[in-house]
């Protein structure tokens, strides 16, 4: 008889829910981290697929003078090669411009606390 | 960029085929509602487990984070809860492999045992017995507490225990009652003693 209780005891208790806890809008907070987390991935594709036309238009520009005026593109292609270092380093900062208006600046405003991402809306200071 | 619907009462009534069906069509409040449905039992697996309240929320994140990258895969042959509950079990024993080392593999019932806290027959009747019990099952071997958990709290059968910690169903069954029978053998003197009056008020308090 004794037992049975005991074993009613222990029933209950293991029937008990532990104390472990999560925070309030923990459902939330999940969603929210995997929206982020697809959106920096879709941002890195919106940059790259834009990059990659960018390369695109300016090869058919380039084939076009070709076609229709050779002396003008073999002075561009010259003058590259003239200045090759600094060509690089405009073509890298302009790269670095998209790059960080299509994912860097936008991976920061999402990082940002909840009050600060609504655009448009006044925020009173108190 | 992911689609956030407003219906979030529709979602309340949807059994798990047509939540998973709305969350795969991008559906990012029925994936809310998914983890609101099953934050406890993976909360309570993950905490019975690593038993680290201040690393629980990022492990339980991870647990999901995983049930949405891989609920494409998931076809009806279980349980949703027994699925997910499979991937709360191994996040958290992999966190264990990874931060506690010394975690034993093979239980030892005598140094279990010893883990375990006395209970002076004198202290018993002032001791809420319940939680004494809760704090013994936290000292009990990690295999232990995991069938304990899954068995009694989330009531799966020794079929989905199987499938979630890929133990024989025997094992499942044994180590069930070792750990019964270890905290039994800290009770015992409850049945000795002649306590029974104050086991009575207890039972009828809970």
């Amino acid at each position: 008889m004794n037992h049975e209780r005991l074993d009613s005891i222990l029933e209950k208790s293991f029937r008990t829910e532990p104390g472990y806890r999560l925070s309030d809008g923990f459902a939330q907070k999940v969603t929210s981290r995997i929206v982020a987390k697809n959106q920096w991935l879709t941002d890195i594709y919106e940059y790259f697929y834009l990059s990659v036309l960018v390369l695109f238009l300016i090869g058919i520009a380039a084939g076009t003078y070709y076609l229709v005026n050779k002396e003008v593109l073999l002075q561009i292609f010259k003058f590259i090669s003239g200045n090759a270092w600094q060509v690089a380093m405009i073509a890298l900062i302009l790269n670095f411009i998209f790059f960080a208006d299509r994912v860097l600046l936008r991976l920061l405003f999402r990082s940002l606390p909840q009050p600060y991402q609504r655009r448009g809306e006044r925020v009173e200071i108190l | 960029m992911q689609h956030f619907s407003t219906d979030c009462c529709q979602t309340s009534s949807m059994d798990d085929a047509e939540l998973i069906n709305q969350i795969l069509n991008g559906n990012m409040n029925a994936f809310t509602f998914l983890v609101s449905r099953y934050q406890k039992l993976v909360v309570h697996i993950t905490g019975r487990l690593i038993q680290r309240q201040d690393e629980l929320e990022d492990v339980c994140q991870e647990v999901f984070l995983k049930v949405y990258q891989n609920l494409g895969k998931y076809r009806n042959e279980c349980k949703l809860s027994t699925w997910i509950a499979t991937i709360a079990y191994n996040t958290s024993i992999n966190y264990l492999r990874k931060f506690k080392k010394g975690d034993e593999v093979n239980p030892d019932d005598s140094a279990a045992l010893r883990n375990l806290t006395d209970l002076n027959s004198d202290d018993y009747e002032k001791t809420d017995l319940h939680r004494y019990i809760r704090e013994q099952i936290e000292n009990l071997p990690v295999q232990y507490r995991t069938v304990l958990t899954l068995y009694h709290l989330e009531e799966f059968s020794y079929q989905e225990i199987e499938q979630i910690t890929g133990m024989p169903e025997g094992t499942v069954k044994s180590y069930l009652f070792r750990a019964k029978a270890l905290l039994k053998e800290k009770l015992k003197f409850v049945v000795d003693n002649n306590s029974l009056k104050t086991v009575k008020e207890i039972n009828n308090e809970s």
